[in-house]
C-alpha cells in the first residue's frame, strides 16, 4: 500500500510538473519590447512547418530569419508565397530573439507597398 | 549531424511535407501526438503494474492490450515524427533537447530488448512470483517509465528552445 502510494504520487508529481509545458510554446525566448526592421525580402514566404517563415536583409546588410504565425493563420492574414516580390522593400514589427547574437524575430506585422499583413493582430 | 539534417530536409518526404498545404504540418503533428499518447498510456499501465500497482490484476491480462498498443503507438509516432522533422530539419541543429530525446528513446528500446531476455520476464506468469523476480520486474518498469517520460518531456521542450 505504502509503495503504491509513493509510485502514484511520484507519477502525479511528474505529470503536474509537465503541465506548463503542454501549453503552446510562448514567446519566452523573445524580448518583450517590439523591434522594427526595414529591409528587403531575401527569401519568399514559406507556409511549411510549425510556423511560416521568410528572410529579409536589413538596411545594414544583416540577414534576419523572420518567424511568422502558423501557416493557416499567416495565409488568412493574406501573406502567401508570391505576394511580396523578392527584393521588395518591407518593414516588419515583432519581438526579436532575446539572444542578441541571433538575428531572428517573431513577427507581428509585415508592411509592404503600403499594405499591412498583421499575422498577430492581438499582439500589435 | 548538419549534413544528415540537410539531407533529411532535401529528401522527397521533406518536399512532400512542404508542398502539401498549410494544414499538413498540423495534421501530421496531431497524428504524432495521438501516437505518443497511445504509446505512453499503454507503457504507463504496464510499468505501474510491474512497479507493484494493481497486483491483483494478472500481468497476462494487462499485457494483452498494452503491448500491441505500445508497439503500434511507437511505429506511428516514428513515421509521423520523421515527416515532421524532414519539413524543416536544419532548424533542429544545435537544439540540445533533440539528442536528449533520441537518447531517451534509445534507452527505452534497449530496456525492452534487455527485459525480454531476462529470466524474471520469461517467468513473469509464475504464481507466486519469486520476490527476486518481482524486484527485477519493478526495476524494469521504473527504468522504462523514466525513459518514456524523458523522451516525451525532451520532445515537447524542443519547441521551446
Amino acid at each position: 500500500m505504502h509503495t503504491r502510494f509513493i509510485v502514484l504520487a511520484g507519477t502525479l508529481a511528474l505529470g503536474l510538473g509537465a503541465v506548463p509545458a503542454f501549453a503552446h510554446h510562448g514567446w519566452g525566448g523573445q524580448q518583450t519590447e517590439k523591434t522594427e526592421i526595414s529591409g528587403t525580402l531575401r527569401k519568399d514566404v514559406s507556409l511549411a512547418g510549425p510556423h511560416a517563415t521568410m528572410q529579409i536583409t536589413d538596411d545594414k546588410g544583416q540577414v534576419w530569419d523572420v518567424t511568422l504565425a502558423p501557416p493557416p493563420r499567416t495565409e488568412r492574414a493574406g501573406l502567401t508565397p508570391g505576394v511580396i516580390p523578392v527584393g521588395a522593400k518591407v518593414r516588419i514589427v515583432g519581438n526579436r530573439n532575446s539572444d542578441p547574437k541571433k538575428f531572428e524575430i517573431k513577427t507581428v506585422r509585415v508592411t509592404w507597398d503600403g499594405k499591412n499583413f498583421d499575422v498577430y493582430p492581438d499582439r500589435l | 549531424m548538419a549534413a544528415l539534417l540537410a539531407w533529411l530536409q532535401g529528401s522527397p518526404l521533406g518536399e512532400l511535407m512542404r508542398s502539401s498545404g498549410v494544414w499538413a504540418y498540423g495534421v501530421v503533428n496531431l497524428v504524432h501526438i495521438l501516437s505518443v499518447a497511445t504509446l505512453f498510456g499503454a507503457v504507463l499501465i504496464l510499468d505501474l503494474r510491474l512497479l507493484g500497482v494493481w497486483r491483483r490484476v494478472p500481468l497476462a491480462a494487462l499485457e494483452q492490450p498494452t503491448i500491441p498498443l505500445a508497439v503500434a503507438g511507437f511505429c506511428c509516432a516514428a513515421v509521423s515524427g520523421l515527416c515532421l522533422v524532414t519539413t524543416n530539419a536544419t532548424e533542429y541543429a544545435g537544439n540540445p533537447f533533440v539528442p536528449i530525446k533520441f537518447a531517451a528513446i534509445a534507452l527505452g528500446l534497449l530496456n525492452v530488448a534487455i527485459v525480454a531476455r531476462l529470466p524474471a520476464w520469461r517467468g513473469r506468469h509464475a504464481d507466486p512470483l519469486p520476490p527476486r523476480h518481482r524486484g527485477t520486474l519493478a526495476v524494469a518498469g521504473g527504468v522504462s517509465l523514466a525513459c518514456w517520460v524523458g523522451a516525451a518531456a525532451a520532445g515537447r521542450l524542443i519547441g521551446y528552445w
